[in-house]
C-alpha cells in the first residue's frame, strides 16, 4: 500500500527556481508516467521523493505520512537513475544483489532473484563483469535489475531505458509493465519519449517548466488535450495547427482558415469571430473529393506500413496527413482532405487552451 | 657565446633520438643511486681497518657475523614491530580522522587545512618535543597518563624497556596521523557520490556503506598511503636517535639505528653496509609482496 501525493511542492537550487506549487498524488499501485521535454523537472521531482533532493517547500506525503525529513533508508523505495548509479567496485551479480545482502537474505536465494532478474534483462553472461566493462545499455539494465529485484513500496524509474536499443526497448516496455502487473507497486515512471508514455502508463502526467501542463490516462490525453502544447507532444507524427477564425454559417460554428472551410460541432463554447487555433491530427484526416480542405502536395514520405502526405495550404499554412500507401497521391499535384467534426480540436489563439464541447 | 649555446640546446631539445632527454636523469640515477648501491654490496664485503687506515677484503664473514649477531634480530624485531603497530595505528586512525573530516559545514576546510601543520616540523624537533612531554619530572604526557592510572609514577616511559618504544611511536603517531588523514582525504573527496545514493536505496547501514562501497574505491589510495608510509617506517630513524638512542637496552633500536651505530660510532664501515643492504632487501621484498597481494582488482 502507498500512495505518493505531493502538496505544493516548491523546488530552487539557490535563487533559480525549477518548481512551484507542483500537486499530485498517484494512487496505490498506479503505473504513473511523468512526460516533458528535458530540463522539466522530471528528475528532481523524481530525486525528492527519494530524498535525495531537499525539497524547498510544501509537503511530500507516501500513505498519509510527511515524508519531507524522513531518511532516503528508512522510504522504502526502489530507484532506476538516470546516471545509473551503479557501485563501481561490484561485479554485476553484486550491485543486483546488494540491497538482498543488507536485507540478510539467505545465500540460495539472493542467487534465485538475481539469476531471475539477469534472465529477464539478458544478463546472464555479464554477471561476472565489473561496470566499467559494460557498455551503456547493458549498464543501464544493471540498474533495472538492481530495482527489479527490490520488493519496495514505491517504483522509480528515471529514464530507464534511453540507452537501449529500439528493439530492446520495445521488449523492456513490456516487462517493466509484467513486472508492475506483479508487483503491483506504486510506480513513478519518467520520459521524454511519448511513446513509452502511452503504452505503459495508467496515468500521464505532463510537465512543462517545472508546473503540471495535464494530468489524464493516455486516451484523455490523446483525445481531449487541455491546451495546445499537450496536444503537440502527444502523438506522432504531431498534431497539425491552422491559425484561423471561428464563423457562424446556417446557424452552424464553422472554422474559417487558409483554405479551410471546417464545419464544427454545434455545441462547441466558441463564440462566432473568436480567432481559435484548429488541431488535426494527421492520422484523422481522409483524402476526399470536395473535402473542406483543399492545397498542394509538397512532398509524400514513407515511413513503411504509411506515407506521411505533406501538404502546403497557402504560404504559411502546412499539413501533414497519414495514410496508408499505394493511394496514388503524387507530390506536386493538388489534394483535397476531409475530417470527422468530432476529431477536430479546438484552443483559443490567445490562451491556447482548449474549447470545450459542451453536452 | 650566447647563440652558441642556444644553437646547441635546440640542436637537443628538437633532435629524434630520446638519448637527450633521458641522459640527465640516468646520469643522476648512476652518480645517486646505482654506483651507491654496487659500492655499498661491495663494501659488505670488506671492512676498515683503523691501522691500516684503509678498507680490507673479508669475504663473507660480515655476513656470517650478522646472522650471528643477537643484536641484529633484536634490532629486526623492533623494526618489524615499529612497522605493523604504527602502520595499523596510523591507517585506522587516519581514516576514521578523514571520515570525521570529509563534511562541507563550514569551519571543516580550515581544519583540513590545519592537518598540514604537523608535516612541516623536522622530526628531530617533533622527536624534543616528545621527550620534553615524556619527562618524568615535569612532561605533561607522564602526567596526564598517571593520571589517568594508566602509567605508574615510578617508571619514566622512555627509560622503562616495556614502555619505550610506545613512547617513541606517541611522537611518530602524533606527527604522520595527519599525512595519512591528508592522502585519505584527498581520495575520499574525489569519490563519486552516486553509488552513496544508490546505497541509501538499497537500505545499506553506515557500516554497510563504508564497507562495501567506501573501503573498495579506496582501496588504490589506501594502498598507496600504506607503501608510502611503509617505507618511511621500515626506516625508523629520527625519533629514536633524538629521544632514547634506541635504549633502555635495545628496547629502540632499529635497523637504520644499528646501522648508522656501526658505521659511524664504531666506524665499522663494511659491518654497516650490510646491515643496510638487508634492510633495502627486506623493504624491497614487503613492498612488492604488498603491491602484488593488494593488487587491486576493480
Ligand atoms: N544540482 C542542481 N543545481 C542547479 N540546477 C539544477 C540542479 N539539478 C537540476 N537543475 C536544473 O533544474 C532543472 C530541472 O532539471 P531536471 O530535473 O534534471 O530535468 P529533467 O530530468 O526533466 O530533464 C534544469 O533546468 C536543471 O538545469
Ligand atoms: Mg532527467
Amino acid at each position: 500500500m502507498a500512495e505518493v501525493a505531493y502538496h505544493n511542492i516548491c523546488k530552487s537550487y539557490g535563487s533559480f527556481e525549477v518548481m512551484r506549487d507542483l500537486s499530485l498524488s498517484i494512487h496505490d499501485g498506479e503505473f504513473a508516467v511523468l512526460l516533458g521535454a528535458s530540463g522539466c523537472g522530471k528528475t528532481t521531482l523524481l530525486r525528492m521523493t527519494a530524498g535525495l533532493e531537499n525539497i524547498t517547500g510544501g509537503e511530500l506525503t507516501i500513505d498519509g505520512k510527511v515524508m519531507n525529513e524522513v531518511h532516503p533508508r528508512d522510504r522504502d523505495i526502489a530507484m532506476v537513475f538516470q546516471n545509473y548509479a551503479l557501485y563501481p567496485t561490484m561485479k554485476v551479480f553484486d550491485n543486483i544483489a546488494f540491497s538482498l545482502e543488507v536485507k540478510r537474505l539467505s545465500k540460495e536465494e539472493i542467487k534465485r532473484k538475481v539469476n531471475e532478474a539477469a534472465a529477464v534483462l539478458n544478463l546472464t553472461d555479464y554477471l561476472d563483469r565489473y561496470p566499467r566493462e559494460l557498455s551503456g545499455g547493458q549498464r543501464q539494465r544493471v540498474a533495472m535489475g538492481r530495482a527489479m529485484v527490490r520488493d519496495a513500496k514505491v517504483f522509480l524509474f528515471d529514464e530507464p531505458l534511453s540507452n537501449l536499443d529500439a528493439k530492446l526497448r520495445a521488449h523492456m516496455r513490456v516487462e517493466i509493465r509484467q513486472l508492475h502487473e506483479r508487483l503491483k507497486a506504486t510506480t513513478i515512471y519518467v520520459t521524454h519519449d511519448q511513446i513509452e508514455a502511452m503504452t505503459m502508463a495508467d496515468k500521464i502526467v505532463l510537465m512543462k517548466g517545472g508546473k503540471i501542463e495535464q494530468v489524464g490516462t493516455p486516451d484523455d490525453l490523446y483525445d481531449r488535450p487541455a491546451t495546445k502544447f499537450t496536444a503537440d507532444f502527444i502523438g506522432s507524427p504531431s498534431m497539425n495547427f491552422v491559425e484561423g477564425k471561428i464563423h457562424s454559417q446556417d446557424g452552424k460554428p464553422t472554422f474559417v482558415g487558409p483554405h479551410i472551410n471546417l464545419p464544427l460541432d454545434e455545441n462547441l463554447a466558441a463564440e462566432p469571430g473568436q480567432k481559435v487555433i484548429c488541431g488535426l491530427r494527421p492520422s484523422d484526416l481522409v483524402a476526399a473529393e470536395n473535402g473542406e480542405i483543399s492545397g498542394t502536395v509538397k512532398l509524400v514520405e514513407k515511413t513503411g506500413a504509411d506515407v506521411n502526405i505533406h501538404v502546403d495550404l497557402s504560404e504559411t499554412a502546412h499539413l501533414v496527413a497519414t495514410m496508408a500507401r499505394d493511394n496514388g497521391v503524387l507530390a506536386g499535384g493538388s489534394i483535397e482532405l476531409t475530417i470527422p467534426s468530432k476529431a477536430v480540436h479546438l484552443f483559443d489563439a490567445d490562451t491556447e487552451n482548449r474549447i470545450e464541447t459542451q453536452s | 657565446m650566447a647563440f652558441v649555446r642556444t644553437k646547441g640546446l635546440q640542436g637537443y631539445i628538437t633532435g629524434d633520438s630520446p638519448v637527450p632527454w633521458l641522459a640527465p636523469l640516468v646520469a643522476m640515477l648512476v652518480v645517486f643511486t646505482i654506483y651507491p648501491l654496487f659500492y655499498n654490496i661491495w663494501l659488505s664485503f670488506h671492512e676498515y681497518v683503523p691501522l691500516k687506515r684503509r678498507l680490507v677484503y673479508v669475504g663473507t664473514e660480515n655476513w656470517s657475523n650478522l646472522f650471528a649477531d643477537p643484536r641484529f634480530w633484536e634490532a629486526l624485531s623492533v623494526t618489524f614491530t615499529y612497522f605493523f603497530v604504527l602502520l595499523a595505528i596510523q591507517v585506522v586512525l587516519g581514516m576514521i580522522i578523514a571520515l570525521l573530516l570529509d563534511s562541507d559545514e563550514p569551519g571543516f576546510g580550515l581544519l583540513r587545512g590545519l592537518l598540514t601543520l604537523t608535516l612541516v616540523i623536522p622530526p628531530a624537533i617533533t622527536g624534543m618535543m616528545f621527550l620534553l612531554m615524556e619527562d618524568p619530572e615535569f612532561g605533561v604526557l607522564t602526567y596526564i597518563l598517571e593520571a589517568m592510572g594508566i602509567l605508574s609514577g615510578q617508571d619514566p616511559i622512555l627509560a622503562t624497556s616495556s614502555t619505550a618504544l610506545a613512547g617513541v611511536m606517541l611522537a611518530d603517531i602524533w606527527q604522520w596521523t595527519p599525512f595519512m588523514v591528508l592522502i585519505f582525504l584527498a581520495g575520499l573527496r574525489s569519490l563519486p557520490q552516486e553509488p552513496y545514493e544508490a546505497a541509501m536505496l538499497d537500505g545499506a547501514s553506515a557500516f554497510q556503506t563504508f564497507r562495501r562501497i567506501t573501503l573498495p574505491m579506496m582501496s588504490k589510495v589506501i594502498a598507496v598511503a600504506v607503501l608510502i608510509r611503509g617505507i618511511d617506517l621500515f626506516r625508523a630513524f629520527d625519533y629514536m636517535f633524538v629521544m632514547t638512542s634506541g635504549g633502555p637496552g635495545t628496547s629502540t633500536y632499529t635497523l637504520s639505528l644499528y646501522a648508522w651505530q656501526q658505521t659511524f660510532s664504531f666506524i665499522k664501515w663494511g659491518y654497516g653496509a650490510t646491515i643496510s643492504l638487508v634492510s633495502l632487501v627486506l623493504i624491497l621484498v614487503i613492498a612488492n609482496l604488498f603491491i602484488w597481494i593488494a593488487k587491486v582488482r576493480w
